[in-house]
């Protein structure tokens, strides 16, 4: 439990930190996820790309069960994150979730935020936790907004302060649901050099987004989700280079067009 | 016939209504901390899972906004006795009653601005690993809570102006003082005047209150 903060150890290879298996999802009559099978290993960078409305968000949400399943398995470092006799609390403080929408607690301070997490969850001392949360926000450069709220930060302060909240129960990974999507164009670079950061230091993340820069650069492994199935997936750089699949050529054709 | 307005009488018979108005404090504070327990209870039955909750909660709530307070007064004082055979004094039954009522009120409040909340705050909550509960208690109340004291603070001042219906079972509140001055002094101008600058004087205190929760709630961090 007292794993030492933001190092990235883990030496079982064999066990991949999320392994999904034949997923799917249904929302009615409408099938969002139509058998995914994807396996994350320790330290490793994927990032998911799609048109809107593949599946993707989708997919990520329902890795930490924010969605039910319809079917397929999913696990999270070895326990099942969709058994009724998992304690889905725990497997939800091994993978942290970032999103689109930041969703800060807005009646919390920015150290408030961060620490609610490990006194509440972890049942970190008091005083431990503050000297954790002002540690997470020195590293994302927001050491000293620790006692403004939320709606006195811009757009990607919020944003990196969502990243601390979530680094604060030292995850085994991240989830990123769209990070900055909702963001104004010239405050997406503070947010990407944040996580680029975290991949440097051998964090295990899934990222979904529409950076194809960050993708490129920074993904160890991109998917390309079409219509609730994965439908090319490769390194970085043969898949930006080459792409086989006629929607994926099309898709990045289109964004890179923008 | 001339009529002469005589202050006199409302000074002199000011300690018998302040003791009226002091019976009418005690049964809106006691009527109010109750009717919120109540309502808090019926807000998150109606928001529960479970349907026996949800139904009971609706039955609550529908049978008291659509009964008048005073039916509902009259039936709990004189009504309800006849079947279980024991009497409750005047004040209880306006205690009860006063709950009740506002209970309705309050849990409709309630509910409404716990599902005002962004459903991005549950999942946030969850996402960091707090149970459903301790996300309940620690992220959604207290946005939620800010969120209805306009509501409340309109309930609490109507609360406390539907005492004075409990005249009709005799307790000796401020208006039952006021009525039975007057039918002794006959000076019906001057009584009802005093009573409605108490009433008004009270709700002017309640709402300053009100607002000064507001502002200190709303200074740390907006919702």
């Amino acid at each position: 439990m007292n794993a030492p903060m933001s190092t990235h150890i883990d030496t079982q290879i064999d066990t991949p930190m999320i392994e999904i298996k034949d997923l799917y999802k249904n929302f009615g009559d409408v099938t969002v996820l139509n058998g995914v099978s994807l396996s994350v290993s320790s330290g490793e960078v994927v990032v998911i790309i799609g048109s809107s409305g593949s599946g993707k968000s989708t997919m990520l949400r329902c890795i930490t069960r924010l969605e039910e399943i319809s079917g397929g398995s999913i696990k999270v470092d070895g326990h099942h994150v969709h058994d009724a006799k998992s304690d889905i609390n725990y497997i939800r403080t091994e993978a942290g979730m970032v999103f689109q929408n930041f969703n800060l607690f807005p009646h919390l301070s920015v150290l408030e935020n961060v620490t609610l997490g490990p006194i509440k969850v972890r049942k970190t001392e008091k005083s431990e936790a503050i000297a954790l949360g002002l540690k997470l926000l020195e590293k994302v450069g927001l050491r000293e907004k620790a006692y403004n709220y939320p709606s006195q930060l811009s757009g990607g302060q919020k944003q990196r302060v969502a990243i601390a909240r979530a680094l604060a129960l030292n995850p085994k990974v991240i989830l990123f649901d769209e990070p900055t999507s909702a963001l104004d164009p010239e405050l997406v670079g503070e947010v990407l050099s944040v996580m680029r950061q975290l991949a440097e230091e051998g964090m295990t993340m899934v990222v979904v987004t529409h950076e194809m820069a960050f993708a490129r650069y920074v993904a160890d492994r991109v998917i390309f989700l079409e219509k609730g199935c994965i439908a090319e997936e490769g390194n970085a750089e043969e898949f930006f280079n080459s792409p086989k699949h006629p929607r994926l050529k099309e898709f990045l054709g289109q964004v890179q067009a923008l | 016939m001339g009529f002469d307005f005589d202050p006199s009488v409302m000074l002199s018979t000011l300690p018998l209504l302040m003791d009226g108005m002091f019976l009418t404090i005690f049964i809106t504070i006691i009527g109010l901390i109750t009717g919120f327990i109540l309502g808090v209870s019926s807000g998150f039955a109606k928001l529960s899972r479970r349907a026996p909750l949800r139904l009971i909660s609706d039955a609550y709530v529908g049978v008291i906004r659509g009964t008048p307070l005073i039916v509902q007064v009259m039936f709990l004082y004189f009504g309800l006795p006849m079947l279980t055979g024991a009497r409750i004094s005047p004040v209880t039954a306006g205690i009860i009653a006063i709950a009740v009522n506002s209970g309705a009120y309050i849990s409709e409040i309630v509910r409404g601005a716990v599902q005002s909340i962004d459903k991005g705050q549950m999942e946030a909550g969850r996402s960091i690993g707090l149970t459903n509960v301790q996300t309940m208690c620690f992220v959604i109340w207290p946005q939620a809570f800010r969120r209805m004291i306009p509501s409340l603070g309109n309930q609490f001042i109507i609360s406390l102006k539907d005492t004075s219906l409990l005249v009709v079972i005799g307790v000796a509140e401020l208006t039952r003082q006021g009525q039975e001055i007057i039918a002794t002094t006959f000076r019906a101008f001057e009584i009802w005047l005093t009573v409605g600058l108490i009433y008004l004087a009270m709700t002017m205190v309640l709402s300053r209150i009100l607002r000064i929760i507001e502002k200190k709630l709303t200074d740390q961090g907006s919702v």
